[in-house]
């Protein structure tokens, strides 16, 4: 699913990469530990953090990852949004917390609304 | 051979990283493959990050040659006084700066050494600290993932205890288990956690890799096992294991159960709309799962889209400490790939078994310690078929992937006899572990019935890396041609005295560079 469609359904404010490209993500991973984040990045993946530092840029770089979730309506500093769209990956900004941005997310990928069984 | 250097400086976070990108355009320039890279990646930005958090400066070295990338990062600190400590995953010693920025979660080392094939620590305390990590670019260019699976890792052989009895490579639905001279092997790609070769194997060789002491729980902390755990103590009943539970510190325990039963009934209304491929498979069982990825792949779409229940009762209580008692390597293997937190813990039975025993004298309490019965399993449909053990699934599987399970719209499948509550790991005799948890059941008022939920999955079902015989369909009918080749000269007594569980086995085993085939004594040759 394009990152943008995502973003729409979740009610999230997205930050694109340079460019024109609008990445698409099959997959991810919501952690509050930068090992976590790396051992689980890939390139169809989105990285899904509490966290809101230079160095998530630094492992989305490095791994290639379409973009990274902030979570709670953090604002990125302009800097960061700089190094993102330098680094090629795009920063979304999730207004629910991370375990709500992680369920919804979940959903919007499997193409259903995740409910009670 | 190319050989690559970078500084790094202790302490400067805003540079930190700086080194493993230049390291990665280097690499990218000599055209080295992205499985290789992402391995190269992870294991140079943690030993960098280990050179910003603890030392003064570093040096990272990247040599590149002909089948293999070595990389070497040598720093200026304060060294390492307890290596073991450090390797264990959750140790960590890094600054609250370092914390706060989502460093300092104990598991730098381990993933250098998950995506290495060859990992070395040298330290002196008060000296400094060289790490070397080495990917083997031959092997890691025909997958996509690190060598060995997690499955493996939390697999633990204890090789001396091995008596060559043979039965544990006859169990092992995937063929991953190896016995030869030198003892047991797992082969890692290929193992899937089911815990049959635990069941199966009586002197005691196979077990779950130790996982530290059993720490008393924070307060409020919930407790979620599979209720063969709470029947399965020959010297008390239910009602005394959740009064030792509770003697231990656990606020609340609830039973695997509840979300397996939830993911069921998700997965029984997705049947019912149709809009699934039938026969849906739910996730109940993750080794079920991990099976239909390495041996059943063409069945992987019919695999439900939820989390198992292990992974489902983890996010169940968001802002509270959890602990999951983990019924295989399987279900180990889950949490682990999962979003790990620090309010997650995974428990070994033993540990928690070993806890238990301890407390069994405790007074019991009146209340349940919040015990919640599973949502009651309606009549399953005529197109539902359950089925449990090893045999028996592999079996089914067979005749779903040919198409000959007419009228079956969902397959509700558990590699261990009757469920979790069948592992080897909870519970000597299961049978016995299931009266005891009917008799006393049965005996009293009903549980409150629990609201456990089916969770989507974040990631879709995936074939298994590292179980094709090679990445390249040309290399691999030319292996599978030579395998056959083998195979034909073989005996075909299956007998497992070379210790593969049989001759094809045995024949990809010796293509695939894993045997000598002198191993087979009744080949003309080797007679």
């Amino acid at each position: 699913m394009k990152l943008s469609e995502l973003a729409l359904k979740i009610n999230a404010t997205l930050f694109p990469a340079a460019g024109e490209r609008c990445p698409t993500v099959k997959g991810i991973h919501a952690a509050d530990t930068m090992s976590s984040l790396i051992a689980n990045a890939s390139s169809d993946t989105l990285l899904v953090t509490s966290l809101n530092n230079n160095q998530l840029i630094r492992v989305a770089e490095l791994m290639d990852a379409p973009g990274l979730c902030l979570v709670g309506g953090v604002q990125p500093s302009q800097e960061l949004i700089a190094r993102a769209r330098e680094a090629g990956a795009a920063i979304m900004v999730s207004p629910w917390g991370l375990e709500e941005t992680r369920r919804l997310l979940a959903a919007c990928l499997v193409g259903k609304k995740q409910g009670r069984a | 051979m190319i050989t690559m250097s970078y500084r790094i400086s202790g302490g400067d976070f805003d540079t930190a990283g700086l080194a493993t990108r230049g390291l990665k355009e280097h690499l990218a320039r000599v055209g080295v493959g992205a499985a290789v890279m992402r391995r190269a990646m992870i294991a140079s930005y943690e030993a960098e990050m280990n050179v910003v958090i603890h030392a003064r400066t570093g040096t990272l070295w990247a040599r590149l040659e002909s089948g293999k990338l070595d990389l070497e990062v040598a720093d200026e600190g304060p060294g390492i006084p307890d290596v073991d400590l450090a390797l264990r995953e959750g140790w960590s010693t890094a600054s609250e700066k370092a914390r706060e920025m989502g460093f300092g979660a104990g598991m730098g080392l381990p993933n250098i050494r998950r995506n290495s094939d060859l990992f070395d620590i040298e330290t002196r305390v008060g000296r400094g600290t060289r790490i070397r990590s080495t990917i083997l670019l031959a092997e890691s260019e025909k997958d996509t993932a690190p060598a060995d699976s997690a499955c493996s890792r939390i697999l633990a052989v204890s090789a001396e205890h091995c008596r060559r009895c043979l039965r544990c490579i006859f169990s092992c639905p995937t063929g991953a288990l190896r016995v030869h001279a030198t003892g047991p092997s797992v082969i890692s790609a290929l193992c899937i956690g089911c815990a049959a070769c635990i069941g199966e194997c009586t002197s005691g060789v196979y077990g779950i890799a130790e996982q530290g002491a059993f720490q008393p729980p924070a307060p409020g902390a919930v407790l979620v096992v599979p209720r063969g755990f709470l029947s399965g103590f020959p010297a008390g009943g239910p009602e005394r294991v959740l009064a030792a539970l509770g003697s231990l510190g656990f606020a609340e325990i609830r039973v695997l159960e509840e979300w397996a039963a939830a993911v069921r009934a998700e997965a029984r209304a997705a049947a019912v709309a149709g809009n699934v491929p039938i026969p849906l498979i739910p996730p109940v069982c993750p080794a079920v799962a991990a099976l239909v990825e390495s041996r059943f792949p063409s069945l992987i779409p019919n695999l439900g889209p939820w989390l198992s229940p292990i992974e489902a009762a983890g996010e169940e209580f968001p802002m509270r400490s959890v602990f999951l008692l983990a019924a295989c390597p399987a279900q180990y293997a889950t949490i682990h790939g999962a979003s790990l937190t620090e309010r997650l813990t995974v428990l070994n039975p033993a540990r928690l078994s070993s806890a238990v025993r301890g407390a069994l004298s405790a007074p019991a309490g009146a209340d349940r310690l919040g015990l919640r019965a599973p949502r009651g399993e309606p009549e399953r449909s005529p197109g539902e078929l359950a089925v449990t053990g090893v045999r028996q699934v592999m079996r089914v599987l067979a005749s779903a992937e040919t198409g000959s399970l007419p009228g079956v719209t969902m397959l509700d499948l558990s590699l261990c006899d009757n469920g979790c509550s069948g592992s080897p790991l909870l519970s000597a005799d299961p049978p016995l572990s299931a009266l005891r948890w009917q008799q006393w059941t049965s005996g009293r008022t009903t549980a409150p019935i629990s609201d456990a939920a089916a969770v989507c999955r974040g990631k879709p079902w995936s074939q298994r890396p590292g179980v094709r015989l090679d990445p390249d369909m040309g290399a691999a009918i030319l292996a599978l041609g030579r395998i056959d080749e083998l195979a034909r000269t073989l005996p075909g007594r299956d007998c497992g005295a070379c210790g593969a569980p049989s001759c094809a086995l045995f024949a990809e085993d010796v293509v695939v560079g894993r045997a000598d085939s002198a191993g087979c004594p009744f080949t003309e040759e080797n007679r």
